[in-house]
């Protein structure tokens, strides 16, 4: 068999593949955190706990105990701490997860999208994910990259609030639509699919 | 007919009935007004298992009309299938203006990268072949149209009903197939093409009457009705939104690189 019909092949079980995963229940296989099903979770963000987690890896305390000579104190803490930096991190990436479909929620809601626009959110989705993943890599090998997370968590915090009013808004123009289709449908009786 | 086995025969009747009780549900459930292509498509399959009796029943002068015949009604019924999967893909992202626009170009960005990927690997030396070969870039073409379609409903979390996913989904399933039966029967079989030409009847078929199965269980109740909220009237929040977006999510990931490559002096 040679190289092209190998190729054709394998193209055709990737779709195959493709087809059982896209035609999967998607809830019932989300986790539990990637939702937006209440309302109160858009109001409450990982990213607002940020000031708590800075205190909790504060290194003036590591600072203390490592002067005080408690080395087996020293390394528990550190231990600690790495796991309280992974576990934020990744509801940091929840919480970039949860604005970037929102993102896409407003295209899906546009009469008009822009594939050039849609293709580069995609991609940012992707870099996103590798950086997060690197990233976490360098956590569970000890580094605690503070300063940097803190900007990040601004930058989560300032999209979403942009993102919220704009859900908002389209919300109430959606409302308005329907209210308008289901006038027109007492009236006129149109036949809707 | 003769020149098929017993086996063929009685699959290609089997089939045939499959087809009788999917055309029977679509109209006994009144979902013909809402999908008369795809009604149409089973139609003109039930169809064209007639005009095959008739074609290979018949004694042809020349012995390669019947498979002209065979393949030409073959074509008419593939071109119907793709109408068909448009008019449920429509009905699908109908609500969705702005997703369906995207999809339009999306479909026609890979089906021509994929036609370009099929003139490639058909450049072989099995002439006798040809009809297979294209049968096979059809369906190759189709099934990434489908699926990219598929996954862009996926990626912008549109809500699809079973029934529309079944329906959509049996077709991807059945290209899918005929892809791997065309590829592994040239493979294997080139050197004697009618036992090719049977297995091939007999695999195909089979796929067909599963697809067939899938469609009746998604067919056997009445569609749902469509319920879903329609696009926004205005597409100015989009236009507004998306591009600053795209500009802080780019800020994101700037950041985050950066905490990868600043690592080392942070601490």
């Amino acid at each position: 068999m040679n190289s092209a019909l190998i190729l054709l092949i394998g193209l055709a079980l990737l779709i195959l593949l493709l087809l059982v995963w896209v035609l999967r229940d998607p809830r019932k296989h989300a986790s539990p955190d990637s939702g937006l099903d209440s309302a109160e979770e858009l109001g409450q963000r990982h990213v607002n706990y940020f000031p708590q987690v800075r205190q909790a890896l504060a290194a003036e305390d590591l600072v203390f105990l490592s002067s005080r000579g408690t080395t087996q104190l020293v390394r528990r803490m550190r231990k600690e701490r790495r796991k309280i930096a992974l576990d934020y991190l990744s509801c940091l990436r929840a919480d970039f997860l949860r604005l970037w479909r929102l993102a896409r929620v407003i295209a899906s809601m546009s009469p008009q999208v822009g594939a050039a626009e849609e293709l580069a959110r995609l991609r940012l989705g992707l870099t996103f994910s590798l950086h997060y993943e690197l990233i976490r890599l360098k956590f569970v090998l000890g580094f605690a990259p503070l300063p940097e997370l803190g900007s990040l968590s601004d930058a989560v915090s300032r999209l979403s609030i942009r993102l919220e009013t704009a859900m908002n808004n389209l919300g109430e123009r959606a409302a308005l639509a329907a209210r308008l289709a289901s006038s027109l449908d007492d009236g006129h009786g149109l036949d809707t699919p | 007919m003769s020149r098929f086995p017993l086996p063929v025969l009685w699959l290609w009747a089997f089939s045939a009935l499959t087809q009788l009780f999917v055309l029977a549900l679509l109209f006994l459930k009144g979902n013909f007004r809402k999908l008369p292509y795809f009604t149409f498509y089973i139609a003109l399959n039930i169809c064209q298992a007639g005009f095959l009796v008739f074609v290979y029943t018949h004694a042809w002068s020349n012995p390669s009309t019947s498979d002209t015949l065979a393949w030409t009604s073959e074509c008419i019924t593939l071109v119907i299938q793709a109408l068909a999967t448009t008019e449920i893909l429509e009905i699908t992202l109908r609500p969705y203006q702005g997703i369906w626009g995207l999809g339009w170009r999306a479909l026609t960005v890979t089906s021509g990268t994929v036609v370009l990927l099929v003139v490639v690997a058909a450049r072989g030396h099995w002439a006798w072949a040809r009809w297979f070969e294209l049968d096979r870039g059809y369906h190759l073409t189709f099934a990434t149209a489908l699926i990219a379609c598929l996954l862009l409903v996926r990626y912008y979390s549109i809500p699809v009903p079973f029934v529309y996913k079944m329906l959509l989904g049996g077709f991807c399933f059945f290209s899918c197939s005929e892809i791997i039966v065309n590829t592994l029967l040239q493979a294997y079989f080139k050197e004697d093409f009618f036992v090719h030409r049977a297995a091939w009847q007999l695999l195909t078929m089979s796929c067909f009457i599963v697809t067939l199965t899938v469609w009746a269980v998604a067919l056997r109740r009445a569609l749902p009705v469509d319920d879903r909220k329609p696009a926004s009237p205005s597409d100015a929040d989009y236009q507004r939104l998306s591009p600053e977006i795209n500009e802080d999510l780019r800020r994101l990931n700037e950041k985050l690189l950066r905490l990868w490559k600043l690592e080392g002096r942070e601490q």
